[in-house]
């Protein structure tokens, strides 16, 4: 993808200038470098996560350990983190799929509409997957007395 | 030299596409079992605090998990969450399956995940020397999880 910079943007009079006062080169930020930023931030996110999650698995072997383990990944914090990774999930899955399709089919000049098409179905999948962890997080700060 | 790795890039930027496919079937498999089936998800829907956790208490599981745990294990097995776990690792004709998908899936994470981590350090680590490192050392932790994971999917229940 060609990416615009702010300064050649300003050449061209489509947006007002901006000056350059650090190091790091400005972006214009449009669907397809957002798509990439959160799909680079997701990605990195998700593989922390994927080493966390393998090296706390070794408790697999013992169960009172492995047993503890889960019990702390049900406080409230880790059932946020649950939702906020199912996220990053559909979010890298879907874009990457989006990804695949441009490579495999050269779906390109639909890219943007494929954008946000998978983007309304990553609303669903969140909403629908997620439901379980936010009605019982709801249930346990507002409604259990 | 140059040839060859410009033909193992090639290899590597199709294997992450294929990893990548791969992974979104393998991902609804595992987050189906672990999270919505109540007969088999480990991670169940209550919410701990601090203070339960503290004390020892376990989430609690739906019926259906409990009912399966007993007859799996007799009437007085106690359902907590390794025994969830158990019902697929421990059983008597399921588990090489179940064993051999939770290491495929690991090989095909672990390979999709720091291969992108890889080309995400690339793009920042200008310095050739650092670069290098950076790869060997993330591969190297692969390797680690790799070992860790497959040893405790195979020796789990058994």
């Amino acid at each position: 993808m060609a990416v615009d910079t702010l300064e050649k943007a300003a050449d061209s009079g489509s947006a007002k200038a901006v000056s350059q006062d650090s190091r790091f080169q400005r972006y214009r930020i449009r669907t397809g470098m957002f798509a990439w930023m959160a799909h680079r931030l997701s990605g990195v996110a998700l593989v922390v996560y994927l080493v966390v999650h393998v090296w706390g698995l070794r408790a697999l072997t013992d169960r009172a350990a492995f047993n503890e383990l889960i019990a702390g990944y049900h406080a409230p914090i880790f059932k946020i983190g649950e939702f906020l990774l199912l996220a990053a999930v559909v979010y890298h899955a879907l874009n990457g799929l989006r990804i695949v399709l441009i490579d495999f089919l050269g779906w390109s000049p639909n890219q943007k509409k494929l954008f946000w098409s998978l983007g309304a179905v990553a609303v669903v999948l969140i909403g629908v997957g997620g439901y379980p962890t936010i009605y019982s997080l709801v249930d346990f700060f507002f409604l259990a007395g | 030299m140059a040839r060859a790795a410009s033909k193992s890039n090639a290899q590597n930027w199709f294997l992450h596409r294929i990893t990548g496919t791969f992974l979104i079937f393998m991902l609804i498999t595992h987050f189906w079992v672990q999270h919505y089936d109540q007969q088999t998800a480990s991670v169940s829907h209550s919410v701990l605090t601090t203070e339960q956790i503290e004390q020892g208490e376990l989430p609690e599981y739906e019926e259906a998990a409990a009912l399966a745990v007993k007859e799996r294990f007799g009437e007085d097995a106690e359902v907590t969450p390794y025994d969830v776990v158990m019902l697929r690792l421990a059983d008597p004709v399921y588990a090489v399956l179940w064993k051999a998908f939770n290491i495929l899936f690991l090989i095909v994470a672990l390979h999709h995940g720091f291969y992108g981590l890889n080309n995400v350090m690339a793009d920042y680590i200008r310095n050739p020397m650092a670069r290098k490192t950076a790869k060997v050392l993330s591969w190297s932790l692969a390797l680690v999880l790799l070992v860790i994971g497959m040893y405790s999917v195979i020796t789990a229940g058994w």
